[in-house]
């Protein structure tokens, strides 16, 4: 849909994971922890293994689902990117995959969560990869 | 925590909120205490040049309060005037209320101290809730410092004159992705619904509230459309009949940015006539 896609694990050898984006609290507004458990199966997965979308440049995305005693599981989120193991991440590139990822994100979870909403708050706040869209 | 004590005399205290710092109130400091008054000036923990920590279950609205009353009781201050800013509101109401009688006055602007909601502002999908929502507000507030710059920019009257000699000071202090945490934790804990999780504090605030008999002035930003002056400082006005005010200031919810001097001025002709 805006590119991106949910794919098996990839091949980790000579790679590294990059952490680029951490969420504390995913159920903040429930909705969103719905929207994870029932994409990644994380009922019958739980902590298994993490969930892995490819994202518009290619590079594939690890989502790594927290834990935390006492509350409702997945209590957080981080997302690493999968890149070169000796290489710098280019930030720009993955800038412009974490937008995508959260416009799949907000597509994926609907209701009163809009993509018109969520690009009216990227335009207002200047976010570079708005602009970057054509 | 780091905080500005400058002066001597009676306390004023001067609390900021998100996602500011002491700076908000570097136009208070020479008239206050060429007045006669001492200055403290904290940075809440997670802004400014206070420690920031990088867990969102560091932070609460408790926590915050009794990192205040550790300061102040610390600095074993009397005669305190607590002047609040947004969420300087309901930390400094949390103090003065849980230390009584250390409270000599109140100022109030652009701030709020009850539950559900507390603005319409508040409740609306654009902005506000997809600004600090799940993984959005560590990308929004984190990655890109929204709040601190463009944010405080777009709620200011003069943005030039704040786009040229104030706005790089808010967004270096929050140098890093991780140390803008409290920007989009901050919003979280506006209660917007009965399982918020700080209700039951709000609930206390109102109360306490309702009971206090404290002097207090009530300054706003005129152009004010995030605490807009009409519903806030009235509904202030309904639980502080005592208060003065308001008076209404050029100024957006930063009315310290446009209208500092003045703001200062009224402060002081107000305690003044508390002597």
């Amino acid at each position: 849909m805006n590119g991106v896609c949910i794919v098996v694990a990839p091949p980790l050898i000579g790679m590294r994971l990059a952490f680029v984006l951490a969420e504390d609290r995913l159920g903040h507004y429930a909705e969103f922890r719905d929207f994870f458990v029932r994409t990644f199966e994380l009922d019958r997965v739980g902590l298994a293994q993490p969930g892995y979308l490819r994202a518009p440049s290619g590079t594939v995305y690890a989502l790594i689902f927290i834990g935390r005693s006492g509350e409702v599981f997945p209590s957080g989120v981080e997302i690493h990117a999968i890149v070169p193991a000796l290489e710098p991440l280019d930030e720009a590139q993955t800038d412009r995959d974490l937008w995508a990822i959260l416009h799949w994100m907000i597509a994926g979870i609907g209701g009163t969560w809009t993509i018109e909403a969520l690009q009216a708050t990227g335009r207002l706040f200047r976010i570079p990869a708005v602009a970057d869209q054509p | 925590m780091h905080y500005v004590d400058e002066g001597t005399g009676d306390p004023v205290v001067l609390l900021h909120g998100n996602p500011t710092w002491g700076f908000l109130y570097r136009d208070f400091v020479a008239p206050l205490t060429e007045a006669g008054y001492r200055v403290i000036i904290p940075d809440m923990i997670g802004f400014g040049l206070s420690e920031k920590p990088t867990r969102e279950h560091a932070h609460s609205l408790d926590g915050h309060i009794a990192n205040l009353t550790a300061l102040l009781r610390g600095l074993d201050l009397q005669r305190v005037t607590l002047v609040c800013h947004d969420w300087g509101g309901p930390t400094g109401l949390g103090f003065a209320f849980s230390n009584s009688f250390r409270v000599r006055a109140l100022v109030l602007m652009s701030t709020w101290g009850w539950p559900l909601p507390p603005a319409e502002f508040h409740t609306r999908i654009f902005p506000w809730r997809t600004m600090h929502a799940p993984l959005l507000g560590p990308y929004l507030l984190g990655r890109h410092n929204a709040l601190a710059g463009r944010g405080i920019y777009l709620s200011v009257v003069d943005r030039q004159r704040f786009a040229s000699r104030a706005m790089a000071a808010y967004e270096v202090v929050l140098p890093a992705p991780a140390s803008r945490m409290l920007t989009w934790v901050w919003p979280r804990w506006i209660p917007l619904d009965d399982t918020a999780r700080a209700l039951q504090r709000f609930v206390w605030l109102e109360q306490e509230l309702r009971a206090c008999k404290l002097p207090a002035l009530l300054v706003w930003g005129r152009e004010d459309d995030v605490f807009d002056p009409a519903i806030f400082a009235a509904r202030f006005k309904q639980l502080l009949p005592q208060a003065e005010g308001p008076h209404l200031v050029t100024g957006r919810h930063f009315l310290q940015e446009d209208s500092g001097p003045e703001i200062a001025a009224r402060i002081i002709d107000f305690l003044r006539r508390l002597e």
